[in-house]
């Protein structure tokens, strides 16, 4: 028993140290209001650290991770949903709202992060977990694995993805 | 992992955080916080419901008639059942320990249909039980006063919460159709 918790402790340890900061970007995609992500990154925190109890290496821990945190969050944006009025979209439709701000990445980094951010936080919790996926440089196979998509689903909406980023970041389009 | 391809991952990833870091001892005492956070939803739910309840023996003890006698003890097995109810499906709830082996697209489906399932089927645990109590009374009342003026008001009285309940169950409906959607939208392939 003892044993089974110190490895629990030192999984969500190790987790803590190299996600951490994935975690904290994940946070701040799925609440906008900064009271509320930290209550909501604590919570992922909490989830990470009890599921390690349960956790049997059928899949990567990275997998495992990343599954849990998208979990905890997409409860929480379905508990918001309640209070809040916001209409939630799919990337589909995301992709052909234009934007009268868009610009490049490079002119203000600042700016550009606030926009992606706002795009992002408009998006339906599946959806969300796929760009958020994709943002953080993961392939599609691990994208598939973490949101449960077919690969079909996942490269679909990765290419839409790549379409939105180009036409609201200016950066020329994607060739896939 | 991928070649950074695209200028908004690098925006993205290199975006600042506040480094925000929990120990173990942290994360048990917040895990400790929620479990108790929970109990006393549960002992909340369950006060009130005693004192309604209380109420319901108060009136039972103080009148004779059989009838009243029986209608305010459907009312109390009834609230106790409705309370027993909102404890097992409230909405404050720990999240499964095994949160990792679900796919987003699995615990979404499951968590949008245990909240359907509880608005879809408010009737049997939320609003039936207090159905023979309200019943009992109704005729309970119309029997130790049968002038026809109360008559008209036990009447006003029964429409007025017979629309309570519609309303409710009504709302309730709706609430069950948007979750439809949405489940329904999880299950359209691209």
């Amino acid at each position: 028993m003892i044993a089974a918790t110190s490895a629990q402790d030192e999984l969500y340890r190790e987790a803590a140290e190299i996600y951490g900061a994935a975690l904290e970007r994940l946070a701040r995609a799925y609440e906008a209001d900064a009271e509320l992500r930290r209550d909501l990154l604590q919570e992922i925190h909490v989830a990470l650290w009890r599921s390690f109890h349960g956790f049997d290496g059928r899949c990567s821990s990275r997998t495992w991770i990343y599954r849990v945190a998208h979990n905890v969050a997409a409860s929480h944006v379905i508990g918001q949903r309640r209070t809040r009025a916001q209409t939630l979209v799919g990337l589909e439709e995301l992709e052909n709202i234009a934007d009268s701000q868009s610009g490049p990445v490079a002119a203000d980094r600042n700016h550009a992060l606030n926009r992606l951010l706002k795009l992002i936080q408009r998006l339906k919790p599946l959806d969300r977990n796929v760009i958020l996926a994709y943002l953080e440089g993961m392939e599609a196979a691990e994208i598939g694995e973490i949101s449960g998509l077919s690969a079909a689903n996942v490269a679909t909406k990765i290419h839409r993805i790549k379409n939105m980023l180009a036409r609201q970041f200016q950066q020329g389009g994607s060739e896939s | 992992m991928n070649e950074l391809e695209n200028p908004v991952q690098k925006l993205w990833q290199e975006q600042p955080v506040e480094g925000i870091k929990m120990s173990v001892e942290e994360i048990r005492r917040r895990a400790g916080k929620f479990e108790r956070r929970i109990v006393r939803r549960n002992r909340r739910e369950t006060v009130a419901c005693v004192l309604v309840s209380g109420l319901f023996v108060y009136f039972l003890i103080g009148t004779h008639d059989l009838l009243f006698r029986i209608s305010y003890g459907l009312f109390i097995v009834g609230m106790f059942w409705v309370a027993v109810q909102l404890q097992r499906k409230g909405s404050i709830r720990n999240l499964p320990p095994t949160l990792g082996a679900s796919s987003s697209l699995q615990f979404f489906r499951t968590e949008l249909e245990r909240q359907r399932d509880a608005v879809r089927n408010v009737w049997p645990w939320y609003l039936a039980p207090l159905v023979p109590g309200y019943l009992v009374l109704t005729i309970a009342y119309a029997i130790a006063f049968p002038q026809p003026v109360r008559w008209i008001g036990v009447l006003a009285f029964d429409v007025f919460v017979a629309l309570i309940f519609l309303g409710i169950w009504k709302m309730n409906q709706r609430a069950a159709r948007c979750l439809d959607r949405l489940i329904d939208e999880l299950n359209v392939p691209e």
